[in-house]
């Protein structure tokens, strides 16, 4: 339950719903502690929305610049790694999987030997692990993943507005 | 008429290298950053040494400036952290102007007033003497409020809290700026509020 303050600070700010408005309203215009306490509140808030800002001194933008002069220039970060070095290094390691690739197609020997695949004793049972309740368990992290990454999908492009 | 260009557009310029265009962010910005720096310092110099400094950091921390949110809202995140940080180095008792010592506070306040000759203050020189009487915080989110045109949910990212969180402490610090400014003006009070 909001306080009378609260109310009229909403009313005045404009932050209350249409139908709190016209209750806030109703109330200032047929209460009279209602209406005291609005029209000491509207005074303050028109004294706050009138005050002037401080000025500093007149040499101010001058300090401020002669500091700055001694700075090193700002850069944008993304354009800090130039894209070519990146480039650069791809190319070279591309190029060196695909000579050590052609190299070693080049020099083998197509022949297939004879060779048997070793026996291999996989005996091991899943059906037991897999039941309605881990499938449940499973659905349910694939759920909560999936909103995870709708809830930072929505962000950004929320943020990106 | 020369259209006056926007932040995102003068920082896209400042990062091309042209770093004289900076002194164009610093004008437009300067006013906000000092006074929101006078709500923690009291002092002019202070204000003003706290205000340099974030303009620097700000320049400095440039690149990496992400532009997905407004650059006043990033300016006075840097604002209250280098302010913060300056109170910390000052040691300055933020929290003595609770409920108990409040009405000592003022009265000194009220002494130096009258003292500095200050006797055909206006409105708004009471409001600024009330604002300096709030915790840095209740003044910070106040200023952000009425003054750096941000919304609650920016004020939250300036001063890394929820926006409820801001809202109930902005009803809060008005509640407290009206009892101060009850208390400065006594008589005149009805005159004003």
């Amino acid at each position: 339950m909001k306080s009378i303050d609260e109310q009229i600070w909403d009313y005045i700010d404009g932050t209350c719903s249409p139908e709190e408005k016209l209750d806030i309203a109703a109330k200032i215009a047929s209460d009279q502690e209602f209406n005291l306490a609005y029209q000491e509140m509207l005074q303050v808030h028109q004294l706050l929305d009138a005050e002037q800002l401080d000025e500093p001194s007149m040499s101010f933008t001058r300090n401020v610049m002669e500091l700055v002069d001694l700075e090193i220039a700002p850069v944008a970060l993304k354009t800090k790694v130039d894209n070519r070095i990146i480039y650069s290094i791809a190319a070279f390691f591309g190029i060196a999987m695909l000579a050590i690739l052609i190299f070693a197609f080049a020099n083998a020997s197509y022949t297939m030997p004879e060779f048997k695949l070793p026996k291999m004793q996989l005996s091991f049972d899943f059906t037991p692990y897999v039941t309605p309740l881990s499938i449940k368990i499973f659905l349910f992290v694939d759920v909560v993943l999936g909103l995870f990454y709708l809830d930072g999908f929505l962000r950004r492009k929320l943020s990106a507005k | 008429m020369k259209q006056e260009l926007s932040d995102l557009a003068l920082i896209t310029i400042i990062l091309e290298g042209d770093t004289a265009a900076y002194a164009q962010l610093v004008k437009r910005h300067q006013r906000f950053v000092f006074t929101l720096a006078m709500r923690f310092a009291k002092s002019r110099e202070d204000a003003e040494e706290i205000a340099q400094d974030c303009f620097v950091k700000a320049y400095r921390a440039l690149g990496t400036f992400k532009q997905d949110a407004k650059f006043s809202t990033w300016l006075y995140t840097i604002t209250y952290t280098t302010a913060m940080t300056f109170l910390r180095k000052k040691r300055l008792d933020t929290a003595s102007i609770d409920d108990e010592g409040g009405a000592i506070q003022l009265e000194n306040h009220i002494s130096d007033y009258n003292a500095n000759g200050y006797e055909k203050a206006s409105g708004h020189a009471y409001l600024n003497q009330a604002i300096g009487l709030l915790l840095p915080d209740d003044a910070a989110i106040i200023t952000l409020f009425y003054k750096g045109e941000q919304s609650l949910d920016e004020i939250g990212q300036t001063l890394n809290m929820e926006s409820n969180t801001i809202k109930v402490k902005l009803h809060r610090a008005r509640a407290r700026l009206k009892e101060k400014l009850q208390y400065l003006l006594k008589d005149e009070v009805k005159e004003l509020i």
